[in-house]
C-alpha cells in the first residue's frame, strides 16, 4: 500500500509522559510495592495467602505442589508474571527472611547464601498456623471484598489480622517516590504492648518500648545504641546499625573462616 | 481611561488625505502582501502563528527595555479574545516623521518594515525573530488600537486590518509614559470568512508565559506580567529576575543537583555584540545548553554556540594541562566530554541577526563565533584560576565523561564487529518489512515476546515491521551512554532504526518514518511507554521533533452480546456503549490486560490496520519544560518526584491493576 490513512490524535509529549508516569507510580505506590499497615501485606502476598485458604491449605492438611498456588492466584487474582507470585510465596517461606513464616514450604527454599528455592513444579507448600491467624475470621463479613480483574470474583482489601502483622513480620519495599523499610519485631513483645496500649490509649512512646525494645531479626544480629530505634520510633525514619557475630574457625591450610554467623540478613536491600 | 472605547467616528479630513495618498495607496499594498502570504512573515497560521503576533509586539517592549527606559511590561489575554501588551518605556515617537508627513506611531504601524531599528541609531540590539515589526500584526488583526503616553497626554490610534480608522489624536491625560497595543487577531468564522488565521485557534496562555519566562530571564531586571482574563478567577503570573540567565540555569538544573553551588556568568560587551553566558555542571548526564540570539531561541545552534564550545573546550583542556591533571599521555578531551552534564545558557544581542536554516533558528553572523569564543575565554580561563577547587571538579566531571566514552566507543565497536561476521547487521528479534522506502515504513516497538508474536502474524508484511523488546527498558536518565549501549534492548532499537544516536545522531538513514509504540493497556504498559519516550527524547530527540513517534491504542475492551461483537477503546465510551446495546441481560465483557491476549486477526483489525486504527502522534511544544518533566520523573532526585505524584495524584482516574 503506498499511503497510510488513519485516524491521529496528537498528544503533547509532557502531557503523555506525565499521565502515563502517574498512572504507574500510583499502581505501584497504592497496589504493589508497599504494604497496608492494617495487616502488613503487599496485594502479592494477600492474594497468595487468600488463594491458598481458599484451596483449604491450612496447616492441619498435607502440604501440596506449589505450582498449584502459582496457578490459581495468577488464574484468579493476580495477572502478571508468574515468577512475582513464586518469589512472593518462596519469601514468605524462608525462615531467613519472614520472622513469623507465614507459608511452611516442603523441599529447597533457597538458603541464606543465595541460593535459589527450586522450581515451583517440585516443591510443596502450605499455610503456617500463624497465616491461620490472618485469615481465621474472613468468612465472618469482617473485611470488604472487591472484584478481581475479570469481575468473575472476589478478594479480600485486606485481611483480617488477629496480629500487627506489619510490626511483627516488617515490610519493604521500594515504590516511586518513595519506600519503606520496616523491621520485624519480637511477636510477644508486640502482643505485650499491643495490651498495653489497649489498657491505656495515652500510653507514651517511652512506656511502650518498656514493652517493644526493638526489631528482631530472623537471623539475629546486634543493634548498637538505641537512640536509632527511638528516632524511628518517634518520627517514621530512623538508622540502626547491626553488627553480625561470627564463630572463627581454623582452617588445616592456616586459613581463617567463619562458622555459624548470626548476621542481619534482613538488613541487606532487597534486590 | 476606557481602552475599549472606540473614536473612529471623524472621516479623515480630504485636505491631508490628497497630501499622502500614494503613499496610503504604498502602504495598502505592502500589507496586503501580508494577509496575502501571512506565512512569509509569522511562520504559519495556526496557533504558532498566533503566538507569534504577541511576540512581536513583547519585543517592542522589551527593545525600550534593553535601550533602558522600560522595567515593567504587562501582557494581558482579554475575555473576548484580544491581546493587549503594555510598557512604561518612552512611548511609539508621535512627531510627523521628516518624509512621509505622518506621526511615527502611525508609521511604524502601518508600513512594513518601519521602524527605529534599521538605521542602527535608535536602538543598538533588538529582538524579533525576522524583525517584521508591529506593522505586520496590524495587518492580520481585525482590530488594533494603540495608546502612547507621552508629554502628560494620552495618544489614540485604531486600525482595522492594517487600515486607519482615525488620526492619531489625543483623548485624555496622563503623568505617565509608554505604550500600549492591544490587537484582536483575524480569525476565520463563519462571520469572518475572510480572516487569517485557522478556523478555532486562540491563544495558549501556558505557551505565551513559558516565552514570556524566558524573556524575563534573558532581561534582567525586567518584570513582565502575564494573566489571562478568560478564565474566572483570572490568572496571573509574574517574572522577574535580577540574576537574569543565572537564575535560568538554577532553574534548569532545579531538580538535578548542581555540582558547585553558584553558576559561573560570564559577560561584555564585543564589537557591538553584547554576550551573557552561564553555565553550571550537575550530576546527570545529559547536556542542557539554551541559545539566544535577540532573545529568540535557536534550537539549531549557530555561530554563538559554536564560539561558546570551542572556548569551553579549550579553557578546560588549558587548565588541565597547565595544572598537569591532564597527563602527557592522555589525549585532549573533546567536546562532547567537557559538554556532558552541562547546563548552559547563551544569550547574544547584536544589531543585525542573520538567520539560516530550515526554520530560521540558526544563527549565521560570523563574527559572532570569534566575539563569543575570545570573550569566554578569557572570562572562564580567569574564572577557572581563580576557584581551583571548582576547576577539579568540572575537570574530575570531564574526565569521567572522557573515560565512559572510550568505554562506549569500545561498545560501539564491539557491536559493529559482530555485525560484520553476522551477515545481516539487524537484530535477530526484528521482523522486518519488505518495503525499502522509509516514508512508507512502520515500526512496531512491542512489550514482551507474547504480543511480539501476534503482532508478527497480524502485521502486512509489506511496510510494517516488528520489534518485540522484553520487559521493562533501561531508564537512560540515570544511565551513562557507555551502559546504555551495552544494554540489549536499547542496541536492537539502535540498529533496527538505522539512524545512530546522540551527537551522530542521522535522520536521513531512519528506516523507517512511523516508529509506533506498542504497550499492554495496562500500568506497566504506561511505565514502559515512558521510558521509551525518555529514550527517544534523549538520544533521539529529532524522532520526536519531526513528529515520527506514535502510540498504538489497542482497545480496553471487547464486548460480545449475541452476535455483536465490538472493541472499545476508553471508558466513557464502554458505558456509552452499555447504554446503547443494554445491560440486560449482561453483555459478555472482556477487560484486554496484555496485547497478547489478542489473536493477531484481532490486533490487526483493532490496532495496526491503518484503515480502522487510532494512534497518537508525540508533538512536543516546549523544549524547556519536556526536558524538567523527564527530569524530575526518570531522573534521580526521589523528593521532587515525590512531591510531583502528591500534586497530581488525580491525574489518573481508575486505579486499576
Amino acid at each position: 500500500m503506498s499511503e497510510i490513512k488513519d485516524t491521529l490524535i496528537p498528544t503533547e509529549l509532557e502531557h503523555e509522559v506525565k499521565k502515563s508516569f502517574i498512572a504507574y507510580s500510583m499502581a505501584v505506590i497504592v497496589n504493589r510495592a508497599l504494604p497496608d499497615v492494617r495487616d502488613g501485606l503487599k496485594p502479592v502476598h494477600r492474594r497468595i495467602l487468600y488463594a491458598m485458604n481458599e484451596l483449604g491449605m491450612t496447616s492441619d492438611k498435607p502440604y501440596r505442589k506449589s505450582a498449584r498456588i502459582v496457578g490459581d492466584v495468577l488464574g484468579k487474582y493476580h495477572p502478571h508474571g508468574e515468577s512475582s507470585v513464586y518469589d512472593a510465596m518462596v519469601r514468605l517461606a524462608q525462615d531467613f527472611s519472614t520472622r513469623y513464616l507465614l507459608v511452611d514450604g516442603q523441599g529447597n527454599f533457597g538458603s541464606v547464601d543465595g541460593d535459589q528455592a527450586a522450581a515451583m513444579r517440585y516443591t510443596e507448600a502450605k499455610m503456617t498456623r500463624m497465616a491461620g491467624h490472618l485469615l481465621g475470621e474472613i468468612d465472618k463479613d469482617t473485611v470488604d471484598f472487591y472484584p478481581n480483574f475479570d469481575e468473575s470474583l472476589m478478594q479480600p482489601t485486606v485481611l483480617p489480622s488477629r496480629f500487627p502483622n506489619l510490626l511483627v513480620n516488617g515490610s519493604s519495599g521500594i515504590a516511586v517516590g518513595m519506600a519503606t523499610n520496616v523491621p520485624p519485631h519480637n511477636l510477644g513483645e508486640v502482643i505485650d504492648g499491643t495490651i498495653a496500649m489497649i489498657d491505656n490509649p495515652d500510653l507514651t512512646l517511652d512506656e511502650l518500648m518498656e514493652h517493644i525494645q526493638g526489631p528482631d531479626f530472623p537471623t539475629g544480629g546486634i543493634i548498637l545504641g538505641r537512640s536509632g530505634i527511638r528516632e524511628a520510633y518517634f518520627t517514621g525514619r530512623g538508622r540502626i546499625i547491626v553488627r553480625a557475630k561470627t564463630d572463627i574457625e581454623c582452617c588445616p591450610q592456616g586459613a581463617a573462616a567463619s562458622s555459624s554467623p548470626r548476621f542481619p540478613t534482613w538488613s541487606i536491600r532487597p534486590a | 481611561m476606557n481602552k475599549d472605547d472606540l473614536h473612529n467616528s471623524s472621516a479623515i479630513s480630504t485636505h491631508v488625505d490628497a497630501a499622502y495618498d500614494e503613499k496610503q495607496i504604498q502602504v495598502l499594498e505592502g500589507l496586503e502582501a501580508v494577509r496575502k502570504r501571512p506565512g512569509m512573515y509569522i511562520g504559519s497560521t495556526d496557533h504558532n502563528g498566533l503566538h507569534h503576533l504577541v511576540y512581536e509586539i513583547v519585543d517592542n517592549s522589551i527593545d525600550e527595555a534593553l535601550a533602558g527606559y522600560c522595567t515593567h511590561i504587562t501582557v494581558r489575554i482579554h475575555a473576548d479574545g484580544s491581546i493587549s501588551v503594555q510598557d512604561d518605556g518612552r512611548g511609539f515617537p508621535i512627531g510627523l516623521h521628516p518624509k512621509l508627513k505622518r506621526p511615527a506611531v502611525e508609521v511604524c504601524l502601518t508600513i512594513l518594515h518601519a521602524g527605529g531599528k534599521f538605521g542602527g541609531e535608535g536602538y543598538k540590539v533588538s529582538g524579533g525573530l525576522h524583525g517584521v515589526g508591529a506593522s505586520v500584526v496590524n495587518a492580520l488583526s481585525s482590530h488594533m488600537e494603540v495608546f502612547v503616553y507621552q508629554d502628560g497626554k494620552i495618544h489614540h490610534q485604531s486600525y482595522q486590518r492594517g487600515k486607519i480608522l482615525n488620526d492619531l489624536h489625543v483623548i485624555g491625560e496622563t503623568d505617565r509614559t509608554g505604550t500600549t497595543v492591544r490587537f484582536w487577531p483575524d480569525i476565520k468564522s463563519d462571520s469572518n470568512p475572510d480572516g487569517i488565521f485557522e478556523e478555532g485557534t486562540t491563544f495558549r496562555f501556558d505557551v505565551l508565559r513559558s516565552r514570556i519566562r524566558e524573556m524575563a530571564f534573558l532581561n534582567k531586571g525586567i518584570r513582565i506580567d502575564i494573566s489571562d482574563e478568560r478564565v474566572d478567577p483570572a490568572e496571573h503570573k509574574s517574572y522577574h529576575f535580577e540574576g537574569g540567565i543565572i537564575e535560568f540555569v538554577k532553574y534548569i538544573n532545579k531538580n538535578r543537583t548542581a555540582i558547585f553551588p553558584e553558576p559561573i556568568y560570564i559577560e561584555g560587551l564585543k564589537n557591538d555584540i553584547a554576550i551573557e553566558v552561564a553555565l553550571q555542571y550537575n550530576d546527570s548526564y545529559q547536556e542542557n545548553t539554551f541559545a539566544f540570539a535577540n532573545n529568540v531561541r535557536t534550537p539549531e545552534g549557530g555561530t554563538h554556540l559554536v564560539g561558546f564550545y570551542a572556548a569551553l573546550t579549550r579553557c578546560i583542556n588549558d587548565y588541565g594541562r597547565r595544572y598537569k591533571i591532564l597527563k602527557e599521555a592522555d589525549s585532549n578531551l573533546r567536546g562532547e566530554d567537557v559538554r556532558e552534564s552541562l547546563a548552559a545558557v547563551v544569550s547574544v544581542k547584536l544589531r543585525e541577526p542573520q538567520f539560516e536554516g530550515q526554520t530560521k533558528s540558526k544563527l549565521g553572523n560570523s563574527d559572532v563565533r570569534g566575539a563569543v569564543d575570545s570573550m569566554v575565554h578569557e572570562q572562564l580561563s580567569a574564572y577557572l584560576e581563580e576557584n581551583p577547587s571548582i576547576a577539579r571538579i568540572i575537570l574530575d566531571r570531564s574526565l569521567g565523561a572522557a573515560r565512559a566514552r572510550e568505554a562506549a566507543r569500545k561498545a560501539r565497536e564491539l557491536t559493529r564487529r559482530k555485525s560484520v561476521l553476522e551477515s545481516a547487521s539487524l537484530p535477530g528479534k526484528l521482523a522486518d518489512c519488505s518495503e525499502t522506502d522509509p516514508a512508507k515504513c512502520e515500526i512496531f516497538l512491542v512489550e514482551g515476546n507474547s504480543a511480539g508474536g501476534s503482532a508478527k502474524a497480524g502485521r502486512d508484511r509489506h511496510y510494517q515491521a516488528i520489534l518485540p523488546l522484553r520487559g521493562k527498558i533501561l531508564n537512560v536518565e540515570k544511565t551513562r551512554l557507555d551502559r546504555v549501549l551495552m544494554n540489549e534492548e536499547i542496541k536492537n532499537m539502535i540498529t533496527a532504526f538505522g539512524c545512530g544516536i546522540g551527537n551522530d545522531f542521522d535522520l536521513s538513514k531512519l528506516r523507517y518514518h512511523r516508529i509506533v509504540c506498542m504497550t499492554d493497556a495496562d500500568v506497566d504498559g504506561a511505565h514502559i511507554r515512558v521510558l521509551m519516550l525518555t529514550f527517544f527524547y534523549r538520544y533521539m530527540r529529532p524522532l520526536i521533533e519531526k513528529g515520527y513517534v506514535y502510540i498504538a491504542m489497542p482497545p480496553l475492551y471487547k464486548i460480545t452480546k449475541g452476535k455483536m461483537e465490538r472493541y472499545v477503546y476508553n471508558d466513557e465510551a464502554l458505558e456509552e456503549l452499555l447504554d446503547e446495546i443494554g445491560r440486560e441481560p449482561k453483555p459478555e465483557l472482556q477487560r484486554y490486560k496484555g496485547l497478547g491476549e489478542m489473536s493477531s486477526e484481532q490486533l490487526w483489525t483493532t490496532t495496526m490496520n491503518p484503515e480502522t486504527r487510532t494512534m497518537m502522534q508525540v508533538t512536543v511544544a516546549d523544549a524547556i519544560s519536556a526536558d524538567e518533566t523527564f527530569t524530575l520523573l526518570m531522573g534521580d532526585q526521589v523528593e521532587p518526584r515525590r512531591e510531583f505524584i502528591e500534586q497530581n495524584y488525580d491525574l489518573v482516574a481508575d486505579l486499576d491493576i
